[in-house]
């Protein structure tokens, strides 16, 4: 979220689908993998087919692991490993990587914060030397703290305060669905705990996580595997290994029942709903389904609750959607999330007309299932989204490293779709009876304010 | 190629061995290692007798197919009593046609791991999918039936023109689109190009008929192209785009006119779009620049990278690194047929609405009046060439970019010989390019806002403030 370009500002990227379809051969490319002795796991993904290379290192921590009473510091942190080292002062790491032909950024989710740069091959051992300079140390500077503090709570104000439905449907409504710290709360930041941290937190969260043995590194593009691990091996080996604080227990209690919420919008014109159902975890035999679902009823024109709501009963103007969405694929979480729905409807349609649409959508699913042909049409398109987010070297990085770090391997990447591949009608249906119900949902309606008396937005969203 | 990376790669030893005011780089910073030449896509062209441009890009290896249609006229072909309303099309062309239904279009397209979009410009209309290689026929069956029949139900239309009301509703709440839409109008007055979206009266008053006309005029095969880049054979694909496409017949009347290019300068003065309850100014500065193929524009093009095209440029290194102002400031240099535009744009808080436009301004005219230095000059000549090289590596990317230099006119050759040119962009090139288009003086300044935040911070700049409706 370190972003300078709106296009690389990926926050709002809406998640693509990792999976497969039925018969066809898989596509697959030479991959390779290597664990220092400092614990950094470095992957190689050969791509030759343009002089360029992606990649991405990806940090075991994120939004959900953030100290309580410093929420969104995970993701001002991140904006504070691009602001120089003692080796490299601020200005240093966006000019070498700039001036050798490349962009970079950086991403903090609930369950990773990963820095990303794409660059012609020519970049490379710059690009790697600079990631390995600030996974030595940073310059713990409270005047670029200040100055960082500042930049993050404008980012705020442009994507929640200033905006419309200011992310509501990502910040508020897992505030509601979920009762423990560290899947609840504002992961934006309040202002007051955006406002206190000091340099002494960064200094903490940067010896706490950000250590080789928390860090997964993946390269792809026109690159040997040999020479790569020879280079990570040069610039990475000297890095201490650090002790990482015990992944402390994030499971939530049972939800009991439906939980609802309305808030005001003193900045929207038409109303929005959002509905999040609590979804299995990453590794249960459900999760597959679940992605399935998610992008069954929300993935495009075709989707189910396109065609009910949106041109069936005309009671909604958009669908948007998915497990884990808005935040990543509905494969990369490591911990509870949602399936989320976020739907823009008509002043004249009331919340009650568009929630009987949409429970019937839902009760359908229920009652009969997919047809196998329903199902193959949203595999072949849940495969084709995943190659699209295989096809460019820095994304490719991303995927991988993110695999790793979750599991340890990268097979997932590659293997999924064939997993995907076996899910049937019967488990979709027995998926949506059991976790497509009400007693596991939060609703949230987001009304605009009346002009005039207009009462304050809620304060959930970032203030 | 091998040319243009030798000197770049000079210039990049040059600009090392000298260091500049900034922060000297570290001195164990490994150096570059060898530049390899850019590999420009390998095009095949071709003109089917009926007219239709036919661009392929064959890619073996990776299982996907991307394909753009583009037609010649957009928003500034819009009857001027339907201002925008190739916003419409683009949003109903997929809702119908003589042999398919909205629904069986999409389902069809999902079957073959594909989406249609849809979307207007100024010059074009562009119609895009990228499907699986494996199910590129029944990809390219829709695509070429969509673009060839769409019937316009009026049904559909009927539903979209309610959707697209509200949704404008919805856009004008957004600071970024009531800045782009102002800024339009304040640049090109009466062209029309001043179009940026359809406006309320444009979508109530539009029908199915209007849809079905302007659809006939523009989506004519003698006015459009059809891209594919993808895991395909040439001569197989040639095949099938030809099964597909020959029988599309332009009508007889004669094609849209081409435009003007706009000669009207803009006024130096601010023009406040009134947004209350907003907690930041939305500050857009803007002024005409080169077009695509004005001996200038790569020179432009270089002076807008160092001055805010970049995340190491001037503009973000002062107001978002040093000041702290704002998140994501940037300026674009854009480029229609016949004009070009030169952006600047910020989002900040309230208070500190006046001074970011006093370090804009700052900036420009720093550009403009001061030469930069070789550090910045190489940095900037890498970013575009390397830029160059990394947006070919998406299909659809590259799909599009080859559509959009075929609606102005220029060849696919343009992306290598776009690169030469900014490697031998000159310094005293670069510093003419910045005095003739950056002066501050120059720009028109769009504040959405708070109309009294706005009003109080621009007092101080002494030039004219007006409140657009």
């Amino acid at each position: 979220m370190n972003g300078f370009h709106p296009k690389l500002c990926r926050l709002l990227l809406l998640a693509a689908a990792l999976t497969t379809q039925v018969s066809a051969q898989q596509w697959k490319a030479p991959t390779t993998m290597k664990k220092l002795a400092n614990g950094l796991v470095v992957v190689v993904s050969e791509d030759h087919s343009a002089p360029t290379f992606g990649l991405c290192v990806s940090y075991g921590i994120g939004f959900r692991l953030e100290p309580e009473g410093r929420t969104g510091f995970a993701h001002l942190f991140e904006h504070m490993m691009f602001e120089g080292t003692p080796n490299a002062p601020k200005g240093v790491l966006m000019r070498a990587i700039e001036g050798g032909g490349g962009n970079l950024n950086g991403d903090t989710r609930y369950d990773y914060t990963e820095y990303i740069e794409t660059a012609p091959v020519s970049a490379l051992d710059p690009v790697l030397w600079i990631e390995a300079d600030r996974m030595k140390t940073l310059d713990f500077s409270t005047k670029n703290l200040e100055n960082q503090r500042n930049v993050v709570e404008e980012e705020v104000r442009v994507n929640v305060l200033n905006r419309p439905y200011g992310l509501f449907f990502a910040i508020d409504l897992p505030g509601k669905a979920f009762d423990t710290y560290p899947n609840a709360h504002n992961f934006y930041g309040e202002f007051k705990d955006l406002d206190s941290a000091k340099i002494a937190d960064v200094q903490k969260f940067y010896e706490q996580y950000y250590a080789p043995n928390n860090a997964v590194l993946a390269i792809v593009g026109d690159v040997q595997p040999a020479d790569i691990f020879a280079k990570v091996e040069k610039y990475f080996s000297a890095i201490p290994v650090r002790e990482i604080p015990p992944r402390p227990n994030v499971e939530e209690p049972p939800q009991k029942s439906e939980r609802r919420a309305t808030e005001s919008d003193k900045l929207a014109k038409v109303p929005a709903l959002a509905v999040g159902y609590r979804m299995p975890p990453r590794h249960s035999p459900d999760a597959l389904a679940a992605a399935v679902t998610g992008e069954l009823l929300h993935n495009g024109q075709a989707s189910r609750l396109y065609q009910a709501l949106v041109k069936e009963k005309q009671v909604a103007l958009s669908v948007d959607g998915g497990l884990n969405w808005p935040l990543g694929t509905p494969y990369e979480y490591n911990g509870p999330t949602l399936m989320t729905s976020f739907i823009v409807y008509p002043a004249n349609v009331s919340e009650d007309q568009l929630l009987t649409a949409y429970d019937s959508t839902i009760a359908e699913l229920v009652g009969k299932g997919p047809s196998q042909q329903d199902l193959d049409r949203i595999v072949a398109k849940m495969r084709s989204d995943w190659y699209d987010q295989l096809e460019v070297p820095i994304n490719r990085a991303s995927a991988l490293s993110h695999a790793v770090l979750f599991d340890g391997t990268f097979d997932a990447v590659y293997q999924i779709p064939d997993e995907l591949a076996k899910v049937t009608p019967a488990e979709i249906q027995a998926f949506a009876a059991k976790y497509l119900v009400s007693s596991n949902r939060t609703i949230m309606d987001r009304v605009p304010a009346q002009t005039g008396a207009a009462p304050e937005k809620k304060q959930g969203a970032g203030q | 190629m091998n040319k243009m990376m030798l000197v770049l790669a000079v210039l990049f030893f040059v600009s090392l061995s000298f260091a500049q005011k900034e922060v000297p780089m570290p001195k164990d910073l490994p150096p570059y290692g060898t530049e390899k030449p850019l590999r420009a896509p390998s095009v095949k062209t071709a003109k089917l007798d009926n007219g239709l441009a036919v661009w392929l890009v064959s890619e073996p290896g990776f299982p996907k197919v991307a394909f753009t249609v583009a037609v010649r006229g957009g928003f500034a072909a819009d009857p001027a009593d339907r201002p925008g309303i190739s916003e419409l099309l683009s949003k109903t062309i997929d809702q119908g046609t003589k042999a398919r239904t909205a629904k069986q279009i999409a389902q069809e397209l999902q079957a073959s791991g594909g989406d249609l979009s849809a979307g207007s410009d100024k010059d074009f209309i562009e119609v895009s999918t990228a499907v699986l290689a494996s199910r590129l026929d029944a990809g390219i069956a829709v695509l070429s039936d969509v673009v060839q029949n769409a019937s316009f139900p009026d049904a559909e239309v009927a539903l979209a023109k309610r959707n697209l009301a509200d949704s404008l509703r919805q856009r004008e709440s957004e600071p970024s689109f009531l800045a782009a839409r102002a800024m339009a109008k304040v640049l090109f007055g009466d062209h029309p190009y001043h179009v940026t979206s359809p406006s309320q009266e444009c979508v109530a008053a539009a029908n199915a008929t209007d849809l079905r006309r302007i659809f006939m005029q523009r989506f004519r095969p003698d006015q459009a192209i059809l891209v594919a880049v993808g895991d395909f054979d040439d001569a197989k694909m040639m095949e099938v785009v030809k099964a597909k496409f020959a029988a599309w017949k332009a009508p007889d009347e004669s094609a849209l006119p081409g435009l003007k290019r706009p000669s009207n300068a803009p006024e130096h003065a601010v023009y406040v779009v009134t947004r209350p309850g907003s907690v930041q100014t939305t500050l857009e500065l803007g002024t005409f620049g080169p077009l695509r193929g004005d001996p200038d524009y790569e020179a432009a093009m270089v002076a807008n990278a160092i001055y805010g095209g970049t995340f190491s440029s001037r503009l973000t290194g002062n107001i978002r690194e040093d000041k702290g102002y704002t998140y994501s400031p940037y300026s674009r240099l854009r480029v229609y047929q016949v004009a070009g535009v030169l952006v600047t744009h910020a989002d900040v808080r309230n208070e500190v609405t006046a001074p970011t436009l006093n370090e804009i301004n700052y900036e420009l005219n720093r550009l403009a009046t001061t030469a930069p230095s070789d550090e910045e000059l190489s940095k900037a000549k890498h970013y575009l060439v390397g830029r160059d090289a990394i947006q070919l590596q998406a299909r659809a990317a590259l799909s599009n970019q080859l559509a959009g230099l075929w609606v102005d006119g220029l060849p696919p050759e343009e992306i290598g010989i776009h690169g030469q040119k900014i490697a031998n962009a000159s310094v005293s090139e670069v510093q003419t390019a910045a005095k003739r288009y950056f002066p501050a003086f120059q720009t028109a300044i769009v504040a959405v806002g708070e109309e009294k935040v706005v009003r109080e911070a621009m007092a101080p700049f002494g030039i004219p403030v007006k409140t657009l409706q």
